[in-house]
This record gives C-alpha cells, structure tokens and sequence, in this order.
C-alpha cells in the first residue's frame, strides 16, 4: 500500500559529539519521504538495537567518526542476531578506513558511505533495498 | 497465514510483534482488520495519559520523567510520541526519543509515530495504536501529542487524563483567556519553572479557571522544571488524584463516550469511501465543473450525488 513508509533509525554511537553528518542525513533522508527517528549522541549498541526494534525500522544508520566502530559493529550485529531481528539492516558512516571496508560488509554491515557521498546516493541506496 | 502467526506472538506479548502490528496499523494495512478482531477483548486495559502543549514546552522530557516515575509505583508503562509528517515530501525527522533516554534505559517501549498528514495532533491510527501497545500488558499508555497548536485538541478524546504543558513568555493574559487548547487540560502545568514569568503564568491560569464554570473537577496548576527534575512527583500525585475522581465518576461513561466518538467517525470515513467509490471520480468532476460555472448550485449537487 502507499501508505508505507520507509523508517530509519539515525544513532550516534560512541562518545564524539560531532553530530552534523547525523543531522545532515537524517534531513535528507525526511525531505525524500521516509521517516527518520533520531536518537541523538553516545547511544549504546544496546540502545540502538533496543530502539530499531521498537520503532520497527528497515533500516538503522550509525553515524561514527571516533574509530569506535570496531566495537559497535559487530556489537549491533550480534545484538540484532540476538532478538531474531537480522532483517534490519545496517548502513554505516563517517570515518571508516576504506581497507576495513570488506571486512565489515563480511559481518553484516550493508553498506558504507564515508565523507563526500551524495545524499542522494545513500537515498538512493535504500529505496533500492527496500523493495 | 502471516497474520495467526503474529496473532499469535501478540497474544506472547511479543515486542517484536507488538511493533510490526503498530507498523500495520500506521499503514493502514489490509491485515489490520484481523488482527485486531482477534485481539479486541484483550485491549482497552492500560490508563491512557495525553500530553500536549506547545513545540519544545517540554513534553518529551514531562513523559521520559513521568514513565519513570510509573516504574517506580511498579506500574508497566508504554509511550507512544507523536511529530508533524511534512506536508511538502512526506517524510519526518521524529526526535521525542532524544529527550526519553531515561525511560528507553529502563526498558520501556517507545514508539516514535508520525502525524502522517492528519491535523489534531495525533495521527489518524492513534488510537487503534494504543490498542496495538497494551498487547504488551502496560498499565499505563503515555500518549504525547505533536507540538500542539490552540486547536490541537483531539488528544481529549483519547486520554483518560490530559495534560496541557505551558511555558512562560508565549503571550499575554487574553491568551489564557481564548478558546481551545486550555480548555482540555485535566492537569494544567507551567513548565520551565525557573524561568521569570512562570509565577505570573501560574497566577494567570488559576485566574482564567476562577472565571469559567465551576466543575467537579478543578484542573490543579503545577508548576515543573522538568531539565531538574522539580515538580514531577506533584505532578504525578496530580494524576493519581484525576484517575481516583474518574473512577468514582463514571469513568467507563466517559470511555463509552470516546468509543462512540470513534465509532461515528469510523463509520463516516467508510460510507464516505463506499459512496466515493459507487459514485466514481468522473462525476465529482463533472458536478464541479457545472459547479464553476454556475450551472447548478452546490446543495443541488450534493443531493444529486447522494440520491444516485
């Protein structure tokens, strides 16, 4: 039906507080029709998880700049795992070195955007998977 | 089927569950009408407590405390927070979890809604969401409303208990005295209490109360700072005392009375797509033309369409 809505969740994990690249995409992602819920900063994996299952998202994007993905990726995977909710996918952006890249996407992280993607892009991307 | 089978993990009070059946519900799914047939007599269980008032008065952080404070007194709480859809791409930055890290610490389960274009400050399916969320088992439901404007009064016909979150510097004595939001509240607050102005508030409330009609109830005024924490256990003992009154009062009048509300509106949304349909779009069409150029009057058109 038309009435569905693609939902994101936008999380800022870790503890930087560089919070623009968040926003930025949580504004484009609303001004091409989804519903974004945005959870602010230093939210935990537990959190996040907890949160993507409530507002039963398609999607949760994590927003990291302070190198603490390599805690919380794998966190959030098997936390997903865990509450039998794998069909939530994970996009990720921010700073990740580009090298890492193959070995996240190995764990279930769908997609990585790092600093000069278009929205349009990442926008893009999601409509594609949704349907 | 699909849908026994998450009727079933409803029934579990499954949290997965409960929130795939407030995504159906919200998308006005096909599914929807099962689903909640079967789960009907389970619902209705949970004290429903609105909370409205003005963009950034402090509701999110009013509820995030007030949840909390319900866990205290071992009560199961569930939150649903209502944000304006825009009305240009149709999408929504919903925010009100930002201000409820407490509450989503402690478990609880909230559910960031969209208004999804309906005017009121709830969303066409609020209520049929309440229904969704007490699958949980809640004892209380915390509805929080859009950023609500001085006609967003809808949230009355929902709660149980309303609350009208005011802040001071938003206008003059005669604001208090207007038609419309005030007049909804069962418990009035003045948030932002440290802020100046906030005792002249206060005072201007009692005083719009003093010259209205005297009822039973006496909507009380309290005065929060909810960023420290003041005023939510008077607050909370407000509403304690509002769901007692209603309970001596025939409080499953009032509820039969906003089941009826629905019910009529219900009903007038399905006999007027029903009728839409029959009538097809071509006519409206036409009608409107002749309409526009004065062939025929409006009245003598609508009664022309209604007898077809």
């Amino acid at each position: 039906m038309e009435k569905a809505k693609i939902r994101v969740l936008i999380a800022k994990p870790g503890l930087d507080g560089h919070d623009r690249g968040a926003k930025v995409i949580a504004r484009a992602l609303r001004d091409s029709g989804m519903e974004v819920i945005y959870t602010g900063l230093r939210q935990s994996p537990e959190d996040i998880v907890g949160a993507a299952i409530q507002e039963d998202v398609h999607f949760i994007g994590l927003s990291i700049l302070s190198g603490a993905h390599s805690h919380i990726f794998p966190k959030v995977v098997e936390l997903l795992k865990e509450n039998n909710a794998e069909d939530i996918k994970i996009i990720a952006g921010g700073i990740i070195p580009d090298q890492e890249i193959p070995k996240w996407k190995k764990i279930g992280i769908d997609a990585i955007f790092g600093p000069g993607t278009s929205t349009k892009d990442i926008i893009e991307y999601i409509n594609r998977s949704v349907k | 089927m699909k849908s026994d089978k998450l009727i079933k993990q409803l029934k579990q009070g499954d949290v997965r569950a409960v929130a795939r059946l407030l995504t159906l519900i919200e998308n006005e799914d096909k599914s929807v009408e099962t689903i909640l047939r079967n789960i009907w007599p389970l619902t209705g269980k949970s004290y429903i407590i609105g909370i409205t008032g003005p963009p950034g008065a402090g509701k999110s952080t009013i509820v995030d405390l007030l949840a909390n404070m319900a866990l205290k007194n071992n009560l199961k709480v569930g939150i649903l927070a209502v944000d304006p859809t825009s009305p240009f791409s149709g999408g929504a930055v919903l925010g009100d979890r930002l201000r409820m890290n407490s509450a989503q610490q402690s478990g609880i389960f909230i559910r960031s809604v969209a208004s999804r274009g309906h005017l009121g400050g709830l969303a066409a399916t609020t209520r049929f969401m309440i229904n969704g969320l007490e699958m949980l088992g809640n004892d209380i439901t915390l509805v929080e409303t859009v950023g609500a404007g001085q006609g967003d009064v809808e949230i009355v016909k929902v709660a149980d208990t309303t609350i009208v979150v005011e802040v001071p510097g938003l206008g003059d004595e005669v604001q208090a005295q207007k038609a419309g939001i005030l007049e909804i509240g069962d418990i009035l607050v003045v948030n932002k209490g440290d802020r100046p102005g906030s005792d002249r508030l206060a005072k201007e409330l009692k005083m719009m109360l003093s010259l209205g009609e005297h009822t039973e109830w006496t909507p009380p005024i309290v005065t929060t700072t909810a960023i420290k924490e003041r005023g939510i256990e008077e607050l909370w003992n407000e509403i304690i005392e509002h769901k007692k009154y209603l309970e001596n009062n025939e409080i499953n009048k009032t509820r039969l009375n906003k089941i009826q509300y629905d019910l009529e509106n219900q009903l007038s949304q399905q006999l007027f797509t029903k009728k839409m349909i029959q009538v097809g779009e071509n006519e409206i069409e036409n009608m409107s033309k002749k309409i526009f150029k004065r062939e025929i009057d409006p009245f003598t058109a609508i009664e022309t369409i209604i007898k077809q």
